[in-house]
């Protein structure tokens, strides 16, 4: 035992050398898996040169922008901060992060919903960010249950871990209930938004009953999904009071802009940033509350903001040709549906490409675009204002969806980015062209998004 | 104009597989085809009238929710015999296939289900996870989807499947059948949704409906290359495996 940590850390470092130096590919999960395989609690021993310890991001969606916002933003104040930056989220891949150097301030860590099982009674993080819980991989994951229950099982073998919770989310909520942490108020913190910012409702398919007694719950108002101000009109089930709420929230087309207030806090603090999407703003709500725990200021994190550059193809900005390319992750019903916000947001013509995979980290299983509104497109579409095509091992699947949804009756399937560019080249425009893809199709199209990009100056 | 009453039962709760889509495409081909189309979402307040349907629908949900929804149909169990018995049109997928049967199991409990196919469900492990293709007699093209279930459905000696399983598991991973048919009544795990990949078993469904509320089950025929690929790209994809 003695022998087998300063091995297993050993070899995951000299794996992660020689894939970064020899073979020049990233090493996000290898070196991880590596060290995990000699010694199995290599995280664990690996936690123990955290001086102020490990914050964990978890949600079905936005850990990646949340994880990579709160490690610059403590960065800024001079921490010195390990964080999986690319997303490998599961255990190898917060191995991975955890290996580098003999010390370090703080890990800043997303993880995978069914990850925290290994991971929180290992790493035993001071803080575990909860965003949200939508319908995700339901081949993978289970339902959605299954993974509430996961989750809370994690934070019972981590008992001083404090959980920051989005208390719009009935369904995170009910993840803090069923841990006991709604009781247990010195490790709690929640957050949320504390206005109605009378949006154009969006379906609700999550969670429209109470966690406790299944009768539907109401909203005084909602801000997108299943996330609002929501009560259970039959028993005591509704939303908690919020440590942070968010109020005078701006969303435009451009980005967000919102007052934090809360008890920990001197004052409100005023968040801006170029990012849009209602999602968005409780991204950076929990950004900003973790960002204040890890002891940065204010002036700090909207520092981080102004200069932060997604590189992750997250609402990642290229210009190919004179032409503007907006890259985003769309891989479950509600991160689409909030593409189509930001879409129907920006009001000039535009293309739009889906591209839609079925891997194995996709989930196998494509019914899920059945529950994305792309119907709300299709006014656009008919208008001339915005013209579709599809791409990936589900083009088919996609073009399907949007002749029934009204949104374009045989939309042209094509092979990759480059493709959808070069069709484009020949109609010979400058419109805008968005790029929404899942899981597995992010990195292919970024690099390919990259190098046109890269070849074009 | 004949027009197509659809009864949707339980939408807010059995909404696991994308089921939305498989009223959509029926709501779909019916306008293309200029028939009327109505559908009436039955929510557990609501008392469902059968009588007016012509064609049923109940979808998949989560154990939990499928529990409340067959507690709420047992109390409308002969009026939904009747209306079955009487050459109804009813599809039901995966969770809602289970509930048709003597009895389904929920964690280790037996749970009654509404008696009205010779069938039961028990569990096995591991839950059967996956792309499936199934050869019937509703469709001159295999019909393929995504299938998601622990439990494992065991026909009476009379009862038809809906097919056999080219692909996949199906109804026990076992006896290669899949689903079950039984008079106007199309039962299967099959979700991705069911419908619009596999237009043929939509129009089958409508045919019957119209054919039992107006005796003339006549469709126009649709340019279905786009549904019609989709199925093709998945059937030839999964063959070669």
């Amino acid at each position: 035992m003695l022998l087998q940590r300063p091995l297993a850390v050993g070899l995951g470092r000299l794996t992660s050398w020689g894939l970064r130096t020899v073979v020049r590919r990233p090493a996000s999960q290898l070196p991880g898996r590596v060290a995990l395989t000699v010694d199995e609690n290599v995280i664990s021993e690996l936690a123990n040169k955290l001086s102020c310890g490990a914050i964990v991001v978890c949600g079905t969606n936005g850990k990646t922008t949340t994880t990579n916002i709160v490690a610059a933003a403590a960065e800024s104040c001079g921490a010195k901060v390990l964080c999986n930056h690319e997303g490998a989220n599961m255990a190898a891949g917060v191995a991975t992060a955890l290996l580098p150097g003999s010390s370090a301030d703080w890990a800043v860590l997303e993880a995978d919903e069914l990850s925290c099982r290994q991971v929180l009674p290992a790493l035993r993080p001071r803080y575990l960010v909860l965003l949200n819980l939508f319908r995700d991989q339901l081949d993978r994951s289970g339902e959605i249950d299954h993974v509430q229950e996961t989750i809370a099982e994690a934070l019972k073998s981590s008992d001083d871990t404090t959980l920051v919770v989005c208390a719009d989310d009935p369904l995170s909520w009910g993840v803090a209930r069923r841990s006991g942490r709604d009781k247990d108020l010195a490790h709690l913190i929640t957050f949320g938004i504390a206005e109605d910012l009378c949006l154009a409702p969006d379906r609700v398919s999550e969670a429209r009953f109470c966690q406790d007694c299944g009768a539907e719950l109401s909203y005084d108002y909602r801000a997108y999904a299943q996330l609002g101000a929501f009560r259970c009109p039959a028993c005591d089930f509704k939303r908690p009071s919020l440590d942070y709420a968010a109020t005078n929230v701006v969303v435009t087309d451009t980005g967000v802009a919102f007052d934090v207030t809360g008890k920990a806090l001197a004052g409100p603090a005023h968040v801006e940033s170029g990012f849009g999407g209602v999602y968005m703003v409780y991204n950076l709500l929990a950004a900003f509350v973790a960002s204040t725990l890890a002891g940065a200021t204010t002036r700090a994190f909207q520092r981080t903001l102004d200069t932060y550059q997604p590189a992750n193809g997250r609402l990642q900005h290229f210009t190919i040709g004179g032409r503007e390319v907006v890259l985003n992750l769309a891989k479950n019903p509600v991160g689409m549906n909030q593409n189509i916000s930001m879409l129907l947001h920006d009001e000039r013509k535009k293309h739009v490409l889906f591209i839609i995979n079925d891997a194995p980290n996709d989930g196998r299983d494509i019914s899920w675009i059945w529950d994305v509104d792309f119907e709300r497109l299709a006014k656009e579409a008919q208008g001339d204002n915005l013209d579709v095509a599809t791409s990936g091992t589900r083009a088919n699947d996609v073009q399907v969806r949007l002749k029934y949804a009204g949104v374009a009756p045989f939309a042209p399937i094509v092979a990759d980015v480059d493709e959808a560019l070069e069709r484009l080249g020949e109609a010979a425009d400058d419109l805008p062209l968005y790029v929404l893809c899942n899981y597995s199709a992010l990195r292919p199209a970024k690099d390919a998004l990259a190098k046109l990009e890269e070849g074009g100056r | 104009m004949r027009t197509v009453v659809i009864c949707h039962l339980y939408p807010e709760l059995l909404n696991l597989y994308g089921d939305s889509g498989n009223i959509l495409c029926l709501r779909r081909r019916l306008s293309w085809r200029h028939i009327g189309c109505e559908v009436v979402e039955v929510h557990t307040q609501d008392r469902a009238s059968f009588a007016d349907a012509d064609l049923v629908f109940i979808g998949g949900g989560s154990d939990r929710e499928q529990r409340i929804v067959c507690e709420f149909l047992l109390s409308e169990k002969e009026e939904l015999k009747a209306y079955v018995e009487d050459g109804g049109v009813l599809a039901a997928v995966c969770g809602g296939y289970q509930l048709l049967g003597e009895s389904y199991l929920m964690g280790d409990e037996r749970v009654e289900g509404l008696g009205l196919i010779d069938f039961y469900t028990d569990r096995g492990d591991p839950r059967i996870i996956g792309n499936i293709v199934v050869q019937s007699s509703v469709a001159d093209t295999p019909i393929v989807g995504y299938e998601n279930h622990g439990g494992r459905t065991h026909l009476g000696s009379g009862v038809k499947s809906l097919g056999k399983v080219l692909y996949g598991g199906g109804n026990d991973g076992q006896s290669g059948e899949e689903g079950c048919l039984y008079k106007n009544v199309l039962a299967t795990y099959v979700h991705g949704p069911l419908l619009p990949k596999n237009p043929q078993v939509a129009d089958w469904l409508l045919s019957r409906a119209l054919e039992h509320r107006y005796g003339d089950g006549e469709l126009e025929p649709l340019d279905d290359t786009a549904e019609l690929d989709a199925n093709r790209v998945m059937y030839e994809r999964l063959m070669r495996e």
